[in-house]
């Protein structure tokens, strides 16, 4: 497969270890810039009686209420409704823009999914386990915190640190894994569409098949990162 | 024969093997479920897919690794 780059910007602002790759940059901004038209839209001029956008919107939102009530009692759980209603549409959202269309320019990837970088999921699943942490100490006190490492048998504590580190790369790795094996099979599936005819028609059947199935992936994805999230988020905040 | 694409095979097929089994045990352990219970149907769904993912999360990452040691 003829190799192709990613625009990465070596040593930002003269910093020599801090390289950015300016196709996350674009997807991240475009994602977000998505993500807010589909909300507005949703959420102007609000009835008792939806319609249109409003009916998606009270959908997701049902949905993700049911992804937290299924872990925790709501009267916690109401607490982390908007950061698991943002982490699920952006995940999504993420995940179906590298599958329309990937933009190649001068040998350099520019338009793909933001979340086929395993930089942006693990940032994302770090950031969900900081929060857990966090959210652990603020709302049950530090020594039940520290009390939770060797409850129920002190033997196990350094299983339950491992734990955190192991459930920090999967919930990251996870969703990298998953996106990016599909962008990959994509692009080989367009390179055997263009060559020669032969190939055009034996590719041109799994090429839709596997564009319908990527997008069902990255739907089952942000759905099981988002509960997992949640599930974490409720171990540290609540009886289990 | 490139050491890297012997390597590439390797993992992807035990990965898929693994994947097969696994996912294999989840869904007709839920169809069963669901043939006790029909009434139970949407919840063992939801289930059974979360089950999956969770699965499929170690092969996936062994075809990451397969696709990043293929060209050496």
């Amino acid at each position: 497969m003829n190799e192709t780059s990613a625009p990465i910007i070596e040593g930002l602002f003269g910093i020599p270890w801090l390289s950015v790759n300016l196709a996350n940059v674009l997807m991240i901004i475009v994602t977000f810039i998505v993500v807010l038209v589909l909300s507005i839209l949703g959420a102007r001029n609000l009835q008792m009686k939806p319609t249109g956008v409003q009916v998606v919107m009270e959908m997701i939102l049902d949905f993700v209420k049911g992804i937290i009530n299924d872990t925790m009692d709501w009267k916690t759980g109401r607490l982390f409704l908007p950061l698991a209603i943002t982490l699920f549409l952006f995940i999504l959202v993420g995940n179906t823009l590298g599958v329309i269309t990937t933009i190649i320019v001068n040998d350099q990837v520019w338009w793909t999914s933001p979340t086929a970088d395993p930089v942006i999921t693990l940032t994302l699943s770090t950031t969900i386990i900081l929060l857990s942490h966090y959210y652990g100490l603020k709302l049950r006190g530090t020594k039940h915190y520290f009390k939770s490492y060797i409850t129920p048998v002190w033997y196990l504590f350094p299983i339950k640190l491992v734990e955190e580190f192991a459930n920090t790369l999967t919930l990251g790795l996870r969703l990298f894994g998953n996106i990016f094996a599909g962008g990959v099979l994509l692009t080989l599936l367009v390179q055997l569409t263009k060559s020669g005819i032969l190939g055009f028609i034996g590719g041109a059947v799994p090429f839709i098949v596997w564009q319908g199935f990527s997008i069902f992936i990255g739907a089952i994805q942000a759905f099981i990162f988002t509960m997992l999230s949640m599930v974490y988020i409720s171990h540290k905040v609540s009886d289990h | 024969m490139s050491l890297g694409a012997l390597a590439a095979a390797i993992a992807v097929g035990l990965g898929a093997l693994g994947a097969g089994v696994g996912n294999g045990l989840i869904v007709s352990k839920t169809v069963e479920g669901v043939a006790r219970q029909p009434e139970l149907r949407g919840q063992l769904q939801t289930i059974m897919f979360i089950g999956i993912g969770l699965v499929e999360a170690i092969p996936i990452i062994g075809v990451v690794i397969a696709l990043m040691v293929m060209g050496r």
